[in-house]
C-alpha cells in the first residue's frame, strides 16, 4: 500500500523482484510482458489487470533503468510533450504543463537540445520530467542513481524533493541506499519475490538484514561495527549521536583522548609490495593532450601507475576518465605527449600487443559477448593474442564460478553472471594492468564483496587495478590511491584521505567526500573544539 | 516562411521525378547547381559537405562504372543524378523536423504507428553508431584485430553479433517505454498541428505546373 504523497525506497538483492514490481505497478505486467500475475494491483482506484497501460499511464509513471531507451523524440521539448499528446490534451494545456515541468525539473536550458546528446544525469531528468508532465499520482524510478555522478545525483534528489512538495508519491528502487534513504518515508526490502521487511528506514535498518544482499548505508555499517544501537541516516545525525554518547560518558568537557577516538575503517589500503626485479611503473602518461574534434578532453595529463596498486579515477561524467583509460591500451592515441605501457610507446604499439598487458572489463558486458558459449567467450582473447595458458584459464573459471555456466550461451546469463564473464575475459591473457569501468554500477552487495576480494587478490599478485567509478564509497574501501580529473586535468592525486581533504579539488570535480570521511572530519573538529573549551575552563 | 511538410514532400517528389527523367548532364548539372544555391541560402553548406563526404565515394564509383561501361556523358549523368537526388532529400529532411513529418503523415491518413516509427528510427541511427563504436573498442581491447585489414572480415561477427543483440534489446526496451507513455492511447492530439496554409497551396500548385510542363516538353 502506498499512500498519496508517500515516498518509498525498495531494496533487495539482484533477482529479488524489484523491477518486476515496478512493471506490475504500471500494468506492463500482465499487459506487455508474459507470465502469470496472481493477485491484484490497484493504482488510483483502477485494477491494472482490467485497464490497459494507456489508461494507467496518466496515473502512474515509470522511469526505467536505461535512459537511452526511453528517449525517442528529437528534442527534449518533444520528449516532455509526448505523453501529454498521448493523453489527448489541448495544445494550450500542453504548453502550460511544459512550462511547469521544465521549471520543476530545471530543464529550461535543455528544451531544444537532442536528448541523445545530453549527459547521463540530464537524460535521467528528462525522463523524469516527461513522466511528471503527466501529473501522475505515483512515480516509480528503477535504479535512477546508477549512472549518475554526484552532481547528477544531487539534481535528482532535488527533483524528488520537489515532487514530494507537490504531493506526488514515489517509489525508488535502488542498490545504493545511502543515496536516498534519508529522504524517504519507508524502506521496503524484497527477498526472493516477497516483502521481507517494510517500515520507516530507521526501524528497518536497525534489523538484521544480512541475508537480504543489501548494500547498507556506510553510516549504518559503521555504527554496527562500533556496536551501537542507533541508526543515523545522515552525517549530522551520526555526529549528534556520537557527541551525545561522549558527553554522557565524560560530561561536557571530555578530557580523555580515547573517548574521542573512533575506530574508523582504514580508508587507505597500502599498496602491495612490488615483486623484486621488476620496474615499478607500469603505465607512464606524460603531458598528454587529446581532443574529440574541437572539444578538448585531456589537457596536459601526467600520471604514473605503480605495480600492485589500486587507483580510482573519479570526476564528473564527461570529465575525461574513460578517454584517459582508453589511452592505456592504445584505443586512443594522444594528440601530443606520450603514454608508455611497460616501456612500450602506445603511439607505435598495436592495440593487440597492448591488450596482452592491459585488460579491460567494460561497464556494459553486452558490448563484448558474441560467442556461442561461456568457455569460448573467455578463451577468445588469449587465443587471438596467442597467450592461452590452460592452467591459468581453469583457475579463472573456478575463481569466477563459471564451471556450471561453461556450455551456456553468454546472452542467456543474468547481468551479474555476464559481469563475471567480462572480468574473466579481461584477465584471461594474464594482463599486468586491469581496468574496471564502473564495476559496481547496478550491482548488489554480494557482488560488491566478491569484487572487493578480487581486487585484493589481483593486487597481491602484483597487478595494477584501475577503477573508473562514481562509487566513492567503494573506491574509499578498495583503492589506495585516488586520481581526480576535472576540466581535462588531474586536479588531485593521493590517498583517499588526502584527496577528500582537498575541498577545492573535490569541488572542481563535482565530488563530495564519503559519509564516513565527513563524519570523521566533523568529529575531529568537534573534538578539537571541546579540548580547547576544556583548556579554557 | 516555412512550408507545411506535406507541401515540401510534394516538392521533393516532383523534383525526384524531374531528376529521374532529365536526360542530359548539363541539365542535371544546372539542377544540382540550383539545389546548391538553395542549400547555401538556408545556411546548410557545411552539412552538405558532410553529405558529400559520405556520398562522394558512391558518386565517384557511379561515374567510373558508367563511364567504363558506356561513355563519359553517361558517367557524368549517373553521378550528377545521384548527387542532385541526394541533395533534394537532404534539403527536405534538414528543413523538416521528424515529429512534424510524422504529424503531417498522420494527417495524410498514414497510421500513427507507422509514421512515428519512420521518424523515430532516424534518431536511433546515431545511438546504434555510438554502440557499434563501443563494441569495436571492447573487442579491440581483448586483442581482436579490427583495424581495417582483411582480418577484420573474419572477426566481423565480434562486432555484428553484440550490435544485433543490443539493437533487438534496445527495440524491446523502447517499445516498453513507449507503451508506458501512452503510445497506443486512442485520441492522440498533436501539440503542433500541421496547418496547410494558402502559401502551401500556392507552392504545391507551382510544383504541379512545373511537373506538368516538364513532362509535356519532355514527352510531347
Amino acid at each position: 500500500m502506498v499512500r498519496p504523497g508517500e515516498s518509498i525506497l525498495v531494496a533487495g538483492a539482484s533477482g529479488s523482484g524489484k523491477s518486476t514490481l515496478c512493471r506490475a505497478s504500471i500494468g506492463l505486467v500482465p499487459h506487455f510482458h508474459g507470465g502469470e500475475l496472481i493477485g491484484r494491483v490497484w493504482v488510483d482506484g483502477m485494477d491494472t489487470r482490467e485497464h490497459p497501460v494507456h489508461k494507467l499511464f496518466g496515473h502512474v509513471g515509470l522511469a526505467f533503468q536505461n535512459p537511452d531507451a526511453q528517449l525517442f523524440n528529437q528534442t527534449v521539448e518533444a520528449e516532455l510533450a509526448y505523453g501529454l499528446e498521448s493523453l489527448g490534451l489541448a495544445p494550450k494545456e500542453i504548453e502550460r504543463r511544459l512550462t511547469w515541468v521544465s521549471e520543476m525539473a530545471r530543464l529550461g536550458p535543455l528544451l531544444h537540445r537532442s536528448p541523445h546528446c545530453l549527459s547521463g544525469g540530464e537524460k535521467q531528468c528528462v525522463v523524469l520530467g516527461a513522466i511528471l508532465a503527466l501529473r501522475p499520482r505515483l512515480v516509480l524510478l528503477d535504479e535512477p542513481f546508477t549512472h549518475l555522478d554526484p552532481e547528477g545525483a544531487e539534481r535528482l534528489r532535488a527533483i524528488l524533493r520537489a515532487m514530494r512538495a507537490e504531493g506526488i508519491g514515489c517509489i525508488v528502487v535502488e542498490h545504493r541506499l545511502h543515496a536516498i534513504v534519508d529522504e524517504v518515508d519507508r524502506l521496503v526490502v524484497l527477498h526472493r519475490g516477497h516483502v521481507a521487511v517494510d517500515g520507516p528506514p530507521r526501524q528497518v535498518l536497525a534489523q538484521d538484514l544480512s541475508n537480504h544482499g543489501l548494500n547498507l548505508p556506510p553510516l549504518t555499517r559503521f555504527f554496527r561495527e562500533q556496536g551501537r544501537v542507533e541508526t543515523p541516516l545522515t552525517v549530522d545525525e551520526a555526529l549528534l549521536c556520537l557527541r551525545k554518547s561522549v558527553e554522557t560518558q565524560e560530561g561536557r568537557y571530555p578530557s580523555s583522548r580515547r573517548s574521542l577516538d573512533w575506530n574508523f575503517p582504514d580508508h587507505s589500503p597500502k599498496p602491495a609490495n612490488p615483486p623484486s626485479g621488476f620496474r615499478n611503473f607500469v603505465i607512464e602518461v606524460n603531458r598528454v593532450q587529446f581532443s574529440y574534434g574541437d572539444l578538448a578532453v585531456l589537457s596536459g595529463v601526467n600520471l604514473k601507475l605503480n605495480r600492485g596498486e589500486c587507483v580510482a579515477l573519479a570526476g564528473r561524467n564527461g570529465g575525461g576518465k574513460t578517454t584517459l583509460v582508453k589511452h592505456f591500451n592504445g584505443l586512443l592515441k594522444p594528440n601530443s605527449g606520450e603514454v608508455n605501457v611497460l616501456g612500450r610507446d602506445t603511439r607505435t604499439t598495436s592495440v593487440s600487443e597492448l591488450a596482452r598487458h592491459v585488460g579491460f572489463a567494460w561497464q556494459n558486458p553486452n558490448d563484448q559477448l558474441f560467442q556461442a558459449n561461456v568457455r569460448e567467450e573467455v578463451l577468445t582473447g588469449p587465443r587471438v593474442l596467442r597467450a592461452y595458458d590452460p592452467t591459468w584459464c581453469e583457475r579463472l573459471f573456478e575463481r569466477f564460478g563459471l564451471g556450471p555456466l561453461m556450455d551456456r550461451s553468454p546472452f542467456r546469463l543474468s547481468e551479474g553472471e555476464k559481469k563475471r564473464v567480462a572480468f574473466a575475459t579481461a584477465l584471461a591473457a594474464q594482463p599486468e594492468v586491469v581496468i574496471l569501468d564502473e564495476p559496481t554500477a547496478g550491482q548488489d552487495e554480494p557482488f560488491r564483496r566478491e569484487l572487493g576480494s578480487l581486487i585484493r587478490e589481483l593486487r597481491a599478485e602484483g597487478r595494477t587495478v584501475v577503477l573508473v567509478t562514481h562509487d566513492l564509497e567503494f573506491a574509499a574501501e578498495h583503492a589506495n590511491r585516488w586520481v581526480v580529473l576535472a576540466g581535462g586535468q588531474i586536479v588531485a592525486d593521493g590517498s583517499p584521505q588526502e584527496v577528500m581533504g582537498d575541498s577545492e579539488a573535490m569541488a572542481a570535480a563535482g565530488l563530495r567526500p564519503t559519509q564516513l570521511f565527513q563524519l570523521r572530519k566533523a568529529l575531529a573538529e568537534w573534538s578539537d573544539e571541546k579540548r580547547m573549551e576544556a583548556h579554557v575552563v | 516562411m516555412s512550408f507545411d511538410p506535406r507541401s515540401k514532400l510534394t516538392a521533393a517528389l516532383v523534383a525526384a521525378v524531374v531528376l529521374m527523367t532529365l536526360g542530359r548532364w548539363p541539365w542535371l548539372a544546372l539542377a544540382l547547381g540550383l539545389f546548391l544555391l538553395v542549400t547555401l541560402w538556408l545556411h546548410l553548406g557545411r552539412a552538405w559537405l558532410d553529405l558529400l563526404n559520405s556520398l562522394g565515394f558512391a558518386a565517384v564509383s557511379f561515374f567510373v562504372i558508367a563511364w567504363l561501361a558506356f561513355d563519359l556523358a553517361t558517367g557524368l549523368e549517373a553521378s550528377l543524378r545521384l548527387l542532385a537526388m541526394a541533395t533534394v532529400f537532404f534539403l527536405f529532411f534538414k528543413t523538416t523536423p521528424p515529429e512534424d513529418l510524422s504529424n503531417a503523415l498522420v494527417k495524410l491518413g498514414i497510421p500513427y504507428a507507422f509514421a512515428f516509427v519512420l521518424s523515430a528510427s532516424m534518431q536511433f541511427v546515431q545511438v546504434l553508431t555510438r554502440r557499434a563504436a563501443n563494441i569495436r573498442d571492447a573487442q579491440r581491447a581483448r586483442g581482436i584485430p579490427l583495424e581495417g585489414n582483411l582480418k577484420t572480415l573474419y572477426h566481423l561477427p565480434a562486432v555484428v553479433g553484440p550490435l544485433l543483440i543490443q539493437a533487438f534489446k534496445l527495440a524491446d526496451e523502447l517499445a516498453e517505454a513507449m507503451e508506458a507513455r501512452g503510445f497506443g492511447a486512442p485520441g492522440r492530439r498533436f501539440r503542433r498541428e500541421p496547418h496547410f496554409a494558402l502559401a502551401d497551396w500556392f507552392f504545391v500548385g507551382i510544383n504541379l505546373v512545373v511537373l506538368t510542363g516538364f513532362l509535356w516538353v519532355r514527352f510531347k
